[in-house]
């Protein structure tokens, strides 16, 4: 009953500017990421048993396990387990089987593989999972049913366990008392293998100890151990440790890759191999078939500096001996190998730049081969792994696809050289993002600055050239008139996101540079969907490791900053290139004659203000919260945050005067002790506090985000329930400044025609601060960031954009409907009414209309940035963090752009239709007004 | 109950795993197997709530819940859900007997409110309880657009009052000629006296043909009298009359 009364409050709150049914998916993009996939869990697989089509699953780098749809690329399902990213991912599945088994830091999940629900979770406590198999034949039976999973856990104790595969629940543990380092676990048909590193106590070389395990009862059958100590230091120099192949083997190289020892595990001979080759080896990859009856074949990669090759070896199953089989020839390009299995047949697949090959594990002789088409997304990059599947006919191979990751970070899918698709997914660790304008609205300005810099009579001339230079673009655009105007009226509206940048009428086209962790730059345009203009990293300029890149932007041109390098360079935003320092202006903050910078920064939980561009750093003025509190954030107005009514008109026309200071820093404590938080409201010129405020019984583990913009601000909590408070959820708070109580009062600031935000108290006594009004809603999610729509001259009213994990949504709340002006207890009088107030709800509840997300799930956003568009009526939005989204918004309904519902032929048919209906109809009026004049009456 | 939760507090350290699940009913409003996997539900009670993803049997499970009360959601990106109050405590089910067991009862609750104010039980038992999370409905994200309909047009007061008055325009002539002599001389009559239409027209007149200035030099004459010589007007209307 009384949801049913929160549901209809819902929908009789404010006017709601949600998305329309045409626009979503044409005016917003998202990528859904997976994150970089690692190559050892990534794999095709048949959802279930008698699927024709299979799927593309992997673990990436950020613990996202998903599935991919191999035609299209699009996400069929992911799931990111929250926890700290500790221990490597892990990814298995067997085949005939409807789950995969992952396991992520102390988890073991098996999900459904067609759909991604849980089937079952194991969580082996205090431990982290080092690897999984799955057994897939027992005592050389393949099992029908849910096939179990062998995991190695090392923490604590280090063990073996064997996992149920319908339940997940613990079969047996075999525990590893001895002090080795656990490495990984192998499976045969009949035995388990459990590979350790033996430290010795001289040297620092390690020894591989290889313990065969009972698969029925976990007991230990047998143990030995390699001499490897040589040449294996750390865990970097084993190659590979097979998997699930009918002989499983271990692979190792020296410490400069001159030599390649093989053993197959179960027995204890070690063969060695001399890698070719002139040129040093820089990386030596194994590629073997992960299943149990494919022959045991396999491929060793060679990556030089210059190129790559291989060789193929056989295993002898009979003689328990390796022996080189054939090789494939060195090619001056980088490129990467993949196996591929039917039936028992292994094939390998080649994969470079230009072109996919397919040889068959038994002979040489090249089944298939077609060169690969070029795509600007791949550009610059060359393979680093693929996996892929190969269809064989009568000894040619007719078909294949290769999911391959391109060192630019782009995800592709090659099939029969053809480029399926591409997914940016070295986009899922953006660390900053900041907003860049078009190339032709940067060198416009560029040109204005130049004009605005020269005495007038060179200005005019200036000017007047530039304008009979732009006339060049004179013949084209005449030319393309006729059809730009066909197209807009019969075109369909579909057409939205044009390609052409340059008729970027409305401002919506505008880029973004996003800045990864690991270093690589990207330029994307918000109103063409989110293309990725350009891409590169930025080793080409730093011989550095990356850590945190951050990002400022100039007019032009972005800063980089870095946490591994002291000092910034300058990257040009529209091409990528380093910006040449001849061409950089340094436009800091405009400062007049006999004005100071003051800047702040938090250091050691102080809030410290000092001059910009003073020789002696000495600190202007300092905030520390008090004793037992912690400063966790802190936000200040947008530079560019323009208002457009320095007054809130009231419904009786009076006016409420904003206490508008561009200064104006909100500082977020906490004590854990108290479990309470505060809010500290500073001016960042003085450092004068100008408010607090404080909240009991808040879960100070959770966070606090908080925003201020105009002349509010908001931030919002989680109640702690240790105390039996009066309610759970979550808070939302909503203050207001004013600079009096009083409409139609200016407050002290009144009578005075020059004030002075540095020393407002002292001025004019302490009524100079702000009255504050507050009202705190309850909502239904945990909010994770807050941000503000803003827009061209801040006449349209703003929008608070929240981000919810939960849901994985962020939501537009419209600033009236949160404004803390709302009666309390009593209905709105009709002057309130006319303000658009309506009576407090203490729940807030969040419209789904509000959601600009929409269907899309926007998973681990970190930040939302805001900007202007052209137009004043809408505001761009673009959020980043482990997904990327980008979206526009009209708080205040589009008022100045027609609609897609805005049809332009009706239009032109009604007014010929007018017209038509003139013609008829004035003949007719002529004549009765002369008949008229002439009637006598 | 206020005196009871610090008592579940202390309790909470005694060790103790209450482990039950929320299932989603088959309802008219939900098919729950259609629900995607990011569905999920977690428990709120102090620090980082408790998350259980969506298994196949349309099942969240929760584990080794230590005592508390907890406040529980289903997070789902289609469907709105109720919001439950978990409490888990460590009971004696025989006073006296000294085995204590886990007890887990459920309730609707209503955010926005206080958190004593409870719903409708959603269940009650020991571990392994079964808790229905319903439904609420569909979360309608979009808006529709008011697309152009000729039926829509015509309900528009503007043109709805043009219809209107075109009807009396050219409806009220043939109205009156159909009409009986004797009818049709006393409405001629009620016309003069002013009662029916003149006097609008009349005042219509007098606005049109307002003489400003001479209303600013302060004349006073009878301003349809004024208005009679000033232009034809008066005739045109008069014979458009009859």
């Amino acid at each position: 009953m009384r949801l049913h009364a929160v549901l209809g409050l819902a929908a009789c709150l404010a006017p709601v500017s949600a998305i329309f049914e045409d626009d979503a998916y044409h005016i917003d993009f998202h990528y859904a990421l997976l994150g970089l996939p690692k190559h050892d869990t990534t794999f095709f697989q048949k959802p279930y048993g008698g699927s024709k089509a299979s799927l593309l699953y992997s673990v990436s780098e950020n613990q996202t396990i998903g599935a991919i749809n191999p035609k299209d690329g699009a996400l069929v399902w992911r799931q990111h387990p929250v926890l700290e990213p500790r221990g490597k991912g892990h990814l298995r599945a067997a085949d005939e089987q409807d789950t995969v088994v992952s396991a992520v830091g102390n988890r073991v999940t098996a999900w459904s593989s067609s759909d991604g629900r849980l089937v079952w979770e194991t969580i082996v406590d205090g431990a982290v999972v080092e690897d999984l198999e799955i057994l897939e034949q027992e005592d050389g039976i393949t099992k029908d049913e849910a096939k179990d999973a062998i995991v190695l856990v090392s923490g604590t104790s280090h063990g073996v366990k064997r996992l149920d595969g319908k339940t997940g629940r613990v079969k047996w543990t075999y525990e590893d008392t001895s002090s080795d380092t656990p490495f990984q676990v192998s499976t045969s048909p009949t035995t388990i293998y459990y590979i350790s590193l033996h430290s010795s106590m001289i040297g620092a070389g390690s020894k591989l100890k290889v313990t065969s395990l009972s698969p029925i009862t976990g007991k230990k059958l047998d143990q030995y151990t390699l001499s490897s100590d040589t040449e294996i230091t750390s865990r970097d120099h084993i190659v590979f440790a097979g998997a699930n192949t009918a002989a499983p083997i271990l692979a190792w190289t020296d410490k400069t890759n001159k030599v390649l020892k093989v053993n197959i595990i179960g027995t204890k001979a070690v063969a060695s191999f001399y890698t070719p080759g002139e040129d040093p080896i820089e990386k030596v990859v194994l590629h073997a078939p992960g299943h149990v009856n494919s022959q045991a074949h396999f491929l060793v990669e060679y990556q030089t500096p210059f190129g790559h090759s291989a060789e193929v070896y056989h295993v002898d199953l009979k003689k328990n001996t390796v022996s080189r089989a054939y090789t494939l020839p060195e090619l001056q390009v980088r490129g990467t190998f993949a196996t591929s299995t039917t039936d028992a047949n292994v094939y390998f697949v080649r994969v470079t730049e230009d072109e996919v090959s397919v040889v068959s594990s038994a002979s040489h002789g090249i089944l298939g081969r077609w060169p690969t088409t070029r795509s600007p997304a791949l550009a610059g990059g060359y393979p680093v792994h693929a996996v892929s599947e190969v269809v064989v006919k009568s000894g040619a191979a007719t078909a294949a696809r290769s999911a391959v990751l391109f060192s630019n970070g782009q995800w592709a899918l090659i099939r029969n050289g053809e480029i399926a698709w591409t997914r940016p997914e070295f986009l899922s660790q953006v660390s900053s993002a900041v907003w860049a304008g078009l190339p032709e609205v940067e060198a416009l300005a560029a040109e204005l600055e130049v004009e605005r810099h020269q005495n007038v009579v060179s200005a005019y001339i200036h000017r007047v050239k530039r304008h009979v230079q732009d006339l060049e673009h004179f013949p084209a655009w005449a030319q393309s008139l006729p059809q730009r105007l066909l197209g807009s009226v019969v075109g369909k509206p579909k057409q939205t996101t044009v390609d052409d940048i340059q008729q970027d009428t409305f401002g919506f086209h505008k880029l973004v540079i996003v800045a990864t962790e690991k270093g690589r730059l990207a330029a994307l345009d918000v109103g063409s969907r989110g293309k990725v203009l350009w891409n590169m990293h930025l080793t080409q300029f730093a011989d550095t490791i990356f850590e945190y890149p951050t990002l400022k932007a100039h007019s032009g041109y972005v800063e980089v900053k870095d946490p591994s390098f002291d000092g910034s360079f300058f990257i040009n935003s529209t091409t990528g290139g380093l910006a040449s320092s001849v061409n950089l202006q340094m436009h800091g903050p405009l400062v007049a004659e006999g004005q100071k910078l003051v800047s702040f920064t938090l250091t050691n939980g102080v809030l410290t203000g000092s001059l910009e561009n003073q020789p002696n750093i000495e600190s202007v003025w300092t905030f520390e919260p008090p004793s037992g509190e912690r400063i966790v954030g802190y936000a200040s107005r947008p530079l560019k945050d323009p208002v457009a009514s320095i007054g809130k008109v009231l419904g009786d026309r009076r006016v409420l005067y904003k206490y508008l200071n561009p200064n104006l820093v909100l500082v977020t404590a906490v004590s854990e002790s108290t479990r309470t938080a505060s809010v500290y409201l500073l001016d960042s010129a003085s450092g004068q506090l100008l408010h607090a405020t404080s909240h009991s019984d808040v879960d100070t583990s959770r966070p606090i985000p908080s925003t201020i913009s105009e002349n509010w601000f908001s931030y919002s909590l989680t109640i702690d329930s240790t105390a039996s408070p009066e309610s759970r959820g979550y808070q939302l708070i909503v203050s207001d400044l004013y600079e009096s109580p009083l409409p139609d009062d200016r407050g002290p600031l009144g009578a005075s025609s020059n004030s002075s935000t540095v020393k407002p108290s002292s001025a004019q006594g302490d009524a100079a601060k702000p009255y504050v009004l507050s009202q705190s809603y309850q909502i239904a999610a945990e909010i994770s960031h807050m941000a503000v729509t803003q827009t061209r001259q801040g006449i349209t009213s703003r929008e608070l954009i929240i981000t919810i994990p939960s849901t994985n949504s962020l939501v537009g709340i419209p600033r009236q409907v949160i404004d803390p002006r709302r009666p309390i207890g009593r209905d709105p009088t009709p002057n309130e009414q006319a303000e658009g107030l309506t009576r407090y709800t203490p729940l807030l509840p969040l419209d789904s209309k509000w959601h600009l997300t929409h269907k899309y799930e926007v998973l681990g956003i970190k930040d939302v940035i805001t900007s202007e568009s052209g137009i004043e009526s809408t505001s761009l939005v673009f959020a980043y963090g482990h997904d990327i989204f980008g979206t526009r918004v009209a708080p205040s309904f589009a008022f100045d752009i027609l609609g897609k519902g805005f049809n332009k032929i009706q239009m032109l048919l009604t007014v010929a239709a007018l017209f038509v209906g003139v013609l008829f109809v004035a003949p007719l009026v002529r004549r009765k007004q002369i008949n008229t004049l002439w009637t006598i009456p | 109950m206020r005196t009871f939760l610090p008592m579940l507090a202390s309790l909470a350290s005694v060790s103790s795993a209450a482990r039950f699940l929320l299932q989603i009913p088959i309802t008219h409003v939900v098919n729950p197997s259609a629900l995607s996997s990011t569905t999920h539900a977690t428990l709120q009670s102090s620090g980082p709530p408790l998350d259980a993803y969506l298994t196949r049997s349309n099942t969240f499970n929760f584990n080794n819940v230590s005592a508390g009360s907890y406040l529980a959601t289903v997070h789902c990106r289609d469907y709105a859900f109720e919001p439950l109050r978990i409490d888990v405590s460590i009971e004696e089910p025989v006073e006296g007997s000294g085995d204590k067991k886990e007890v887990i009862r459920a309730w609707q609750t209503f955010l926005g409110n206080e958190w004593d104010n409870k719903g409708e039980s959603r269940g009650e038992g020991g571990n392994g309880l079964v808790i229905e999370a319903r439904p609420v409905g569909q979360k309608q994200f979009y808006q529709e657009r008011a697309g152009f309909s000729p039926l829509s047009f015509l309900k528009n007061p503007m043109i709805l009052m043009a219809v209107f008055s075109g009807l009396l325009m050219f409806g009220m002539p043939k109205l009156m000629e159909n009409m009986d002599p004797e009818m049709k001389a006393e409405m001629e009559e009620m016309q003069k006296n002013g009662v029916l239409g003149s006097g609008t027209t009349n005042t219509a007149q007098q606005i049109q043909n307002f003489d400003l200035a001479s209303w600013m030099a302060g004349k006073t004459t009878d301003s349809g009298a004024n208005s009679r010589g000033a232009s034809p007007a008066p005739e045109k209307q008069a014979s458009k009359k009859r």
